[in-house]
């Protein structure tokens, strides 16, 4: 594999106006990823994770600190990273070849060499035998693996995914899971995934992040073993989850006390 | 047909503003942000009144084309100090209120009957359609030839041109109310009364009254059009008259006097629009 | 799994689908209407003159048609209708992209154009009258001018709201310019605009009659009635009115077709 260059976000801070008043969404966020590796990024609502991931895509160019690429600062969206919305974001006036064939709007290749390139995502993702459908025609979990090849037909660097799966039923979420797990390892990618889900991100990231709200901070950075994420049901995966929930200050249920009172 | 009342659906629904603000640029709220969409609204026109102006300053268009718009502005005062404009527009809104009147006055009865009623519907809504086909214009010389060429076919054609929004927006009004909330009113065991009051007239009166404003629209269209072809007196009238005496400035003085009625009419019957459909906007 | 489904289309036309005793239903009015109409005229209770006779009218669309005359104002109508609206539409569809698209035009232009809309359009007819005659131009301008403003207002209305989310996938994508009004703008618009042209039709074929009626030169649907007026000859009269009732909904119905096959990607 190509060397996909570090990400580094050194010291990051955003603030939206708000009617008027200023809230800041994220402060002082230090964050590097290795090329190949997964992070996975969880918070409760509103702790600024997806917004972090909008800095990193480019959408959102106004922002303090310093986000490198290969030691490069961004500037706005360039086709070496890609993102996967929670919503499909599909174009549903253009077939599955043709939405995913979007990502190849700007690419110099050949006609052929882009339609071979189409195909292969889409067997990738397993949806050869939808090129022709539209989106509408599509459940849930179809459409969203037509956004992964799409974000992934151009071989970006950087995958981005902004709670992908969160739309999903729990069946088609935890096939999804399995299924992006693989595409990952077998393209090499670096990936930076936000949920709200611990288990999923627990299953698929190599490091967890987890932020605190207001302003959006990373509170803890926590390694998953390899061995951890194989089994969703070990005790690891559980004691991982627990951590992490509680990390988050979320974690422990609510007594069934309080669901009385 | 059924899409009479389309464009304005299509076209508040894009208007009104985006949850971001992102697009339809608000250019700042309050006062200071009024004032200057209000100001960047003016800057078009205001260029075009002065290239006009320059236009008939250096004579580059004969007045029998384009006339000096000061000559326009004169026209203007004189009418409205003797009184004509004031004679004229008086005319032509008694027509429109009577027309509309009636027109919409028929379109509700009928079309909350339309609404309410599956059988009545079976039995008028083909006929129905097929005659709101012929354009308000086609009734013209039939009606001319019945009841001549006095008031009658004045308010009748003009009534026609309202009554067939305000009947389909009626009609369906009624009909699209949300199953769920008819079954809301089965479940507490609602009348007939009941449901009427409760569910089915304010959740219809929205679309409903958006046929009225559409009515009231097409009721000012079709009064300018049968002043046009047959008529001593109104609005329409004097274009007429101003056309034959080669007057442009008189043509274009009451095209402008019928803009600006029209666009009072159609905003105050928007501003009550947006009341009735206030709740519908909360949340969006 | 649902991952791995198709949801079926869902097709199947309201005509199709109408039971069958619904549709006589509706043939019991105009059946009765016509009877009753039949009836008075046969009988002779109202004057003939007034309220002719089916056949009567029958009779004269057929010698019309035989003398060539009515293929020719058929003709005529149809030519200048479609005309004018080619001419409207593809100047609406062009005005209101820009003012949809450009965030300039829709501050400085927009409200003009919102404020000059309001004169209803049948008060350009003399003004359009001195600057283009009474020919066949000024015919043909006045119901470009009425299939415009219509085209203009829904365009716009589409062109301004495409939705942000997928702007945003344009923007990530890094598309061009052009690729982002040919890929976003323009189909996410064409709903939008194909209401604008329905209505665009609806109007023009109102402001043909209207165009026909003021400006009497040269053949056509509304010479024809306005002439079956001054001679009193209700026959013609009706005979206009079915035409224009008869082509309008014709037009209608093409435009429907028109758009599905336009949208396919809408019908799923």
């Amino acid at each position: 594999m190509t060397d996909h260059g570090t990400l580094e976000i050194r010291s990051v801070g955003k603030r939206f106006d708000v009617a008027g008043q200023t809230v800041e969404a994220l402060s002082g966020i230090d964050l590097s990823v290795a090329p190949g590796e997964f992070v996975s990024i969880v918070g409760a609502s509103g702790c600024g994770k997806s917004t972090l991931l909008r800095l990193i895509v480019g959408l959102e160019r106004d922002y303090d600190g310093e986000i490198l690429l290969k030691g490069r600062r961004l500037a706005g969206p360039t086709l070496d990273r890609a993102i996967v919305f929670q919503e499909h974001r599909l174009f549903p006036w253009l077939r599955v070849e043709e939405n995913v064939a979007l990502g190849l709007l700007k690419s110099t290749l050949p006609a052929a060499e882009k339609r071979k390139l189409v195909r292969e995502h889409l067997e990738l993702v397993g949806l050869g035998a939808f090129a022709k459908a539209y989106p509408a025609q599509l459940s849930g979990g179809m459409s969203q693996r037509v956004a992964i090849a799409r974000a992934l037909v151009n071989r970006p660097d950087i995958l981005l995914l902004d709670e992908p799966f969160g739309a999903l039923d729990a069946l088609t979420r935890a096939y999804l899971q399995a299924e992006l797990r693989r595409i990952v390892r077998s393209e090499g990618i670096t990936a930076v995934l936000v949920t709200h889900d611990v288990e999923e991100a627990i299953f698929l990231g190599d490091r967890i992040v987890v932020m605190h709200p207001r302003p959006g901070r990373i509170a803890s950075i926590l390694p998953v073993d390899p061995a951890t994420r194989q089994d969703r049901t070990s005790a690891a995966f559980a004691h991982l989850r627990e951590t992490v929930l509680s990390g988050l200050g979320t974690g422990h249920p609510v007594s069934p006390g309080r669901l009385a009172a | 047909m059924t899409n009479l009342e389309l464009d304005r659906v299509a076209f508040e629904a894009a208007v009104a503003d985006r949850p971001d603000g992102s697009f339809v640029t608000r250019a700042g709220s309050g006062l200071a942000g009024g004032l200057r969409r209000v100001a960047s609204a003016l800057i078009f026109p205001a260029a075009l009144l002065l290239v006009w102006l320059t236009a008939c300053l250096l004579d580059l268009v004969p007045a029998q084309i384009l006339p000096d718009p000061r000559l326009v502005l004169a026209t203007f005062r004189e009418f409205y100090e003797t009184g004509d404009l004031a004679f004229h527009a008086q005319i032509s809104l008694i027509r429109v209120v009577q027309g509309f009147a009636l027109g919409a006055g028929a379109g509700l009865v009928l079309g909350i009957s339309m609404g309410l009623s599956r059988r009545v519907r079976e039995l008028v809504e083909p006929l129905f359609l097929a005659l709101a086909q012929v354009p308000p214009l086609g009734w013209i010389p039939l009606v001319m030839l019945l009841v001549g060429i006095d008031e009658a076919l004045k308010v009748i054609i003009i009534a026609k041109a309202a009554l067939i929004p305000v009947t389909i927006n009626t009609c369906k009004g009624i009909l699209n109310v949300p199953r769920n909330y008819k079954e809301v009113g089965e479940v507490l065991t609602f009348g007939r009364w009941q449901t009427l009051t409760k569910i089915l007239a304010p959740a219809s009166i929205p679309t409903v009254f958006t046929g009225i404003r559409y009515g009231l629209t097409n009721a000012w269209l079709a009064l300018v059009a049968v002043e046009l072809l047959a008529s001593s007196e109104g609005l329409g009238y004097l274009m007429v008259w101003g056309r034959q005496l080669f007057q442009l400035d008189l043509v274009i003085m009451a095209m402008i006097v019928v803009g600006v009625i029209g666009f009072v009419l159609d905003w105050s019957l928007g501003l009550v629009e947006r009341r009735l459909q206030r709740w519908e906007d909360v949340g969006t | 799994m649902s991952a791995v489904t198709v949801i079926p289309s869902v097709r199947g036309t309201d005509a199709a689908a109408m039971p069958l005793r619904r549709r006589w239903n509706g043939l019991i009015l105009p059946a009765a209407l016509i009877l009753l109409w039949e009836g008075a005229s046969q009988s002779g209770l109202v004057d003939a003159r007034l309220l002719p006779s089916l056949g009567a009218v029958a009779a004269r669309g057929w010698s019309e048609l035989a003398e060539g005359r009515l293929a020719l104002d058929i003709a005529s109508s149809l030519g200048r209708d479609l005309a004018g609206f080619a001419i409207g539409s593809v100047f609406g569809i062009l005005a209101g992209l820009a003012l949809g698209l450009s965030r300039t035009l829709d501050r400085y232009v927009g409200p003009t154009f919102n404020a000059v809309k309001q004169i209803a359009v049948f008060a350009w007819i003399p003004l359009i009258s001195v600057w283009f005659g009474v020919g066949e131009a000024a015919k043909v301008a006045f119901i470009a001018l009425a299939a415009f403003t219509p085209v203009v207002v829904n365009t716009w209305a589409g062109a301004r709201s495409v939705p942000r989310d997928l702007g945003e996938v344009a923007d990530v994508l890094t598309l061009s310019r052009w690729q982002r009004l040919i890929r976003l703008e323009i189909p996410s618009a064409l709903p939008s605009i194909f209401v604008g042209l329905q209505l665009g039709l609806i109007y023009s074929w109102l402001a043909t009659v209207g165009a026909e009626y003021f400006m009497t030169v040269g053949p056509g649907i509304g010479g024809l009635m306005t002439e079956g007026r001054e001679h009193f000859h209700m026959d013609v009269v009706i005979l206009g009115v079915l035409l224009l009732g008869g082509i309008g909904l014709g037009l209608n119905r093409l435009a429907g077709l028109l758009e599905t096959s336009v949208l396919r990607w809408k019908r799923f």
